[in-house]
Order: structure tokens, then sequence, then C-alpha cells
């Protein structure tokens, strides 16, 4: 069949790859991206609710401190979703590898008066 | 966009004229006697209804004394009947029903693993999802047994299926596999070449999700039910959403309904894509199968630019959605669908006219329609032997009853009836996706939950998904928390299918076969 040649022969030639440059590039990371939940310190009044909501309990907050074990968090958004001040917000930060597995564990003193 | 039908052996089915179609109302709860449950499920079935599963329960958190096994089938107009008989703790025993429906007999091991209860007169009253490692008497699905306590491990040996004889031999394989997958292990009775039984054992990623969701609030399990699996996550999503608002009374906004469409369409048609590839690579066709990975990539950045998420995770949940879909790339899907679907279309093409493909997809694994009836085969599994089971036609949610989703079938039940089907439904996904987009209107994206579920309350909630139609059977506890929660993904209800399909192939098939259903292991295993 002449067409399907034509087809098997033309098409692979506007095939391009999909993948894109990185790590030699900054990675492409859309608007809607959920990378890592950064809390913001001004907004927090400690109320704890993103506490209840983590399905993974990856959030610890006391007195002082609001902690996020990134080993556990599974970046479902439901902290920022059930925040009432509306301090925490998925962003765009995806390169979360860490050397020390302790690192993982991110801590913020929320006090910080607004 | 091309209009070319893949498969002369495949139909599609007219839609039905009745539209939009009103949904079926389900049937009260009824209890019957335990010896009852089993004739009652078979004479249901023998009217047109279709088995939905079995669902252990254990009713001292409801205020009963005892345990309870509760079966569900779909009556022919789409409604459910349910049907539940109680069991004392001294004596958890009822007449299996397996016997009479053959479909439920993954679900009474399950329940004897998970519960203590016993389907007596079960053909294969082997453990399931817990292994023998587990010890005896140890039913983490009852109430008393704390989730967090590990059990001591048990000192006994699996023993599989085998078929013994003159020339016959054994062939194991994993659960430790070459590729990427998941683990399963497979242990083959052979003939020469020719495989006389294959006995499957699946389990080894039992993470015990229903029970880490009980005592959690209905909104707190959502993702956890959404991630049981990699692929099916807005199917399951969905299911689980559509039986909260079943339980609460909610009525989800038009934009959602709409979005909920789009969101489904848009897994079917990246795991089609991908799953075609893969039955290429069950025969190690190497062009068809980075053809269609590339394919399947360009779609994974479609549901990333859409949603956040490449596999569409945190989109769908209780109420509505948790999120409105991206404008950005709402503008961008039809010129993006268009390029894919013109791709797709003629990789598609190229792939059923090599002779040396078609060749191999031919014949290969046949389940017939007696066989895919009796086992309850869904979604594709189905549909390629002849059977048009599809729930956005036979029970429509979302936005579907206004769509005219028309199942596509094909008779013959071999690799290639099955390649047919999902490369004519990925087409028809384009389609819906396209329409989706076009008629989903503006407004709110989630409606808050209507009413407190009442404890002790029940509903079920099901999504057709790329592997067919996954069921949520769900129970309010106290204070808008879970009772008790089953998921029965179409994976768990078609791996028995495949255990059938593959006697009287030549082992060096099974990978083309296996692929051919492209199960998923993590959704069966929970």
């Amino acid at each position: 069949m002449p067409f399907d040649v034509f087809d098997r022969l033309l098409r692979p030639l506007r095939f391009r790859p999909v993948t894109s440059g990185y790590p030699d590039l900054a990675p492409e990371v859309g608007a809607p991206a959920r990378g890592l939940p950064e809390l913001d310190e001004v907004r927090c009044d400690g109320s704890a609710a993103c506490v209840g909501a983590c399905p993974t309990r990856a959030i610890v907050v006391t007195d002082s401190t609001w902690s996020l074990d990134l080993g556990a968090c599974i970046f479902c958004g439901a902290c920022a979703r059930a925040c009432p001040r509306d301090a925490i917000r998925l962003g765009p930060r995806i390169e979360l590898a860490v050397r020390d597995p302790a690192d993982l564990v991110i801590s913020r003193d929320w006090r910080v008066a607004g | 966009m091309s209009t070319v039908r893949f498969a002369p052996s495949t139909v599609a089915v007219a839609p039905s004229t009745a539209s939009p179609a009103l949904p079926a109302a389900d049937g009260a709860l009824e209890w019957v006697a335990p010896d009852a449950l089993g004739p009652r499920v078979r004479d249901l079935i023998g009217d047109g209804a279709r088995f939905i599963m079995v669902v252990g329960l254990d009713e001292r958190s409801v205020g009963g004394t005892g345990l309870a096994v509760e079966a569900v089938v779909a009556r022919s107009d789409g409604g459910l009947a349910r049907l539940r008989t109680g069991l004392t703790l001294a004596e958890p025993s009822y007449p299996s029903i397996s016997p009479l429906v053959p479909a439920a007999h993954w679900d009474e091991r399950e329940l004897k693993d998970l519960l203590g209860i016993v389907p007596v007169g079960h053909p294969d009253p082997r453990r399931l999802v817990l292994h023998e490692r587990w010890p005896r008497g140890y039913h983490p699905l009852r109430k008393d047994i704390p989730a967090e306590v590990r059990p001591p491990d048990a000192e006994r040996t699996f023993v599989p299926f085998e078929v013994h004889g003159e020339g016959v031999y054994q062939l194991p394989v994993g659960p430790i596999h070459a590729g990427v997958i998941e683990p399963g292990h497979f242990r083959f009775s052979a003939i020469g070449e020719r495989v006389l039984h294959l006995d499957a054992r699946l389990g080894f990623v039992h993470r015990g999700l229903e029970k880490i969701v009980e005592g959690r609030t209905l909104r707190a399990a959502l993702p956890i039910v959404e991630r049981a699996c990699g692929v099916c996550t807005v199917t399951h999503a969905l299911a689980y959403s559509q039986a909260v608002e079943a339980l609460t009374a909610t009525t989800v906004p038009p934009r959602a309904r709409w979005a909920r469409v789009l969101l489904a369409e848009l897994e079917r048609l990246y795991n089609h894509a991908g799953d075609l590839g893969n039955i290429c690579a069950g025969i190690g066709f190497q062009p068809a199968i980075s053809r269609l990975g590339w394919l399947k990539e360009r779609l994974l950045r479609v549901n990333d630019a859409l949603t956040g998420h490449r596999y569409l995770t945190g989109v769908v949940g209780p109420g509505g959605l948790l999120a409105d879909l991206d404008p950005d790339g709402l503008a961008s899907l039809p010129a993006a669908l268009a390029e894919i679907g013109s791709d797709l279309a003629a990789t598609v093409r190229s792939i059923v006219r090599s002779e040396g493909v078609m060749g191999r997809f031919h014949g290969a694994g046949v389940v017939g329609v007696e066989t895919a009836t009796a086992l309850g085969a869904l979604g594709v599994a189905a549909r390629a032997s002849g059977l048009p089971a599809d729930l956005r036609r036979d029970r429509p949610y979302a936005a579907y009853a206004e769509l005219n989703a028309a199942p596509v079938v094909a008779s013959a039940g071999d690799v290639a009836a099955r390649f047919h089907v999902r490369a004519q439904e990925a087409h028809e996904s384009l389609r819906l996706v396209r329409d989706a987009a076009r008629r989903m209107p503006a407004g709110p994206i989630a409606a808050p939950l209507a009413i407190a579920a009442t404890p002790g309350a029940s509903a079920l909630g099901a999504a057709e998904g790329p592997r067919g139609a996954s069921w949520i059977w769900l129970r309010a506890g106290a204070d808008g928390t879970i009772d008790r929660l089953r998921l029965r993904s179409a994976s768990f209800a078609n791996w028995p299918v495949v255990a059938a399909a593959v006697p009287g192939n030549l082992v060096p098939d099974f990978p083309l076969i296996n692929k051919s259903f492209e199960l998923c292991y993590a959704c069966t295993d929970r």
C-alpha cells in the first residue's frame, strides 16, 4: 500500500523527543504543580489544623515549631486545604533529595509575628 | 482526526435510545438466612443480574454482636440488590456461594483471611491475601484486632496447586520479575510447551489499606483510597467520592460532573496508550513499544498541565473536585489531543498491518463468553469476549448519561480482540475528553457534604476505569468516620480470568496474554 509506505517513512521525520534536557536545563514545572509544601510563617497561627488533615501524619506542630517529614509526605495538599488561614502552599520546588535522611524533616518557627 | 476503524471484527454497540438515562434505584438491604445467600444470588444472576462483590463485616462496631456477609449484585436495570446474612462469633461459617457463583471465589477467600468467616464448601479454601507467614487465627479486619500490632511470624509454607503426571513439569515464575513490575508468583504446570494449568498467587503487596482507613474521617481517607494503585487514581477517587456522596445525600455541581468525565477519560487514554505498547512488549516488538511509550509520556504531560499531577491524584474528591483544572492546560488541551490522537491512530494502524505481530495476537489467550460471564470479567477483558459490560452506560455517573458512551465490543476473546477494543476505546476517549472540555460549564467545583453520614449506614460507589469497574463498599461509623471500606478493583475481578485464559497456550505466550489484560497487583492486594 503506497500510502502506508509513505506514512511509515515520513511520519517519523516529525517525531521529536518528548523528554527535556533536565538536569542540564531547569526542570519544567507547570503552574498547577504540587511540589514542596511551604509554610507562610507570618500567616500561620499554630492552630494545627494541618496536623489532623494529614493522611500520613507527616506534620507536627509544637508551641513554637511547625515541622514536616518529607519522607512521609505524599504531596496530596490536604494540609493546604485544611488550613483556615491559607498559610500552606504546595509550591514549585521539586528537587527535594537529601544525603542524610534526618534532613527530610524540615522545621519552621511559626511564631513570626504577622 | 482519523476515523479509521481499527478492527474489522469490532462492532460498536448502539447506545440505548433512552437518554439521558435515569439512574436505577438501588434496592434496600435485605437480611437472609445463611443457607439462602448462595441460592438467592444465583437466582438473581439467572435473571440477568451481574455479580458485584461479597463483603465480610464485623457488626460489633455498629451495635451488632457478631459477623456478617453481604452479597451485592447489579440487576439488569442497573439498580443494586444487597443480601446480608448474620453470623455468630462462636460459629462464623455459612455455605459458600462460590460453587453456585464462581465470580465470588476470590471474595470469599479474602473474607476468610481477613475476618475469619468460613465459606463452607469453597472449592479452593487456600489463603489469598494473608500468606502463610501470618499466624492462624489472626483476622485483622475484626474490630478487636488493633492495626498497629504486628503478630509473630508463623512457620508454614505455601503449597501451590500443581498438576502431576508423566511428562508434566512445574515452572515457577516470580514473585520477583525481570522487568520493573509488581510482585506475583505464577506456577505453571506444563507438558512440553503447552500450559496445562496456571496458579496465580498474589497478595505480596497487601498493605492493609482497608484496616488503615477505619476510624479516619471520610475526607481523610481519600488520599489513601486514591493511592490503592498508581494508575487508576481517578477511578478509585471517583468510586469513593460517589459512595461518600450517597451516604451524605450530596449533589455534585455540574462543572465537577463534567470535569470528572474529562479526568476519567484522560486516565483511560494514557492507560490504554501505555497498555497497547505493553501488549507489543509481550512479543518484544520494539518500534511500537517506544512509540506508544512516547505517546503515553505526552498524555502524562497533558495531565500534569491540567492538574499538576501526571497520574491525576488530588483532583477528584467527595462533593466534586478538590481543585479546579488549570485554565492554561484546558486552553491547550484540544490542540494537544488532536495531535496525539492522529499519532496514536497512525501507530495502531502500523501495528495491525504487521502480519508477524497480528499473527501472535490472533488466537492467543482466548476467553470465551461463558468463562468471562462465570468468572465475572470486567472492562476490556469482558468487552473483548462479547460481554458489553460498561458502567458508563449500565449505571451512568458523573455526566456520562448525557454523553452516550457506547461500549466497544469484540467477540473473539483473544489478545487481538483486547488490543482492538483498547485501540477503539482510546479513540472514543479522545472524543469524550473533547466533548467534556467543550460542554463543561463554569461554576462551583464542589458542594459541601449535605448531611452527616448516619452511623451504620452503608452505600456503594463505582466507576468504570481503564481495566473495568471498580467498586467501593462503604459504611459510616460515629462522627463522620469510616467503619468499614472495601475496594473491589477491576484487577481483582479479572485476575482469575487471566489464569483461565492461559491453559492450552504456549508458555512463551504467557507474557503476551498477561499484558493483554495488563492488570494491577497493588489494587488487587490493597
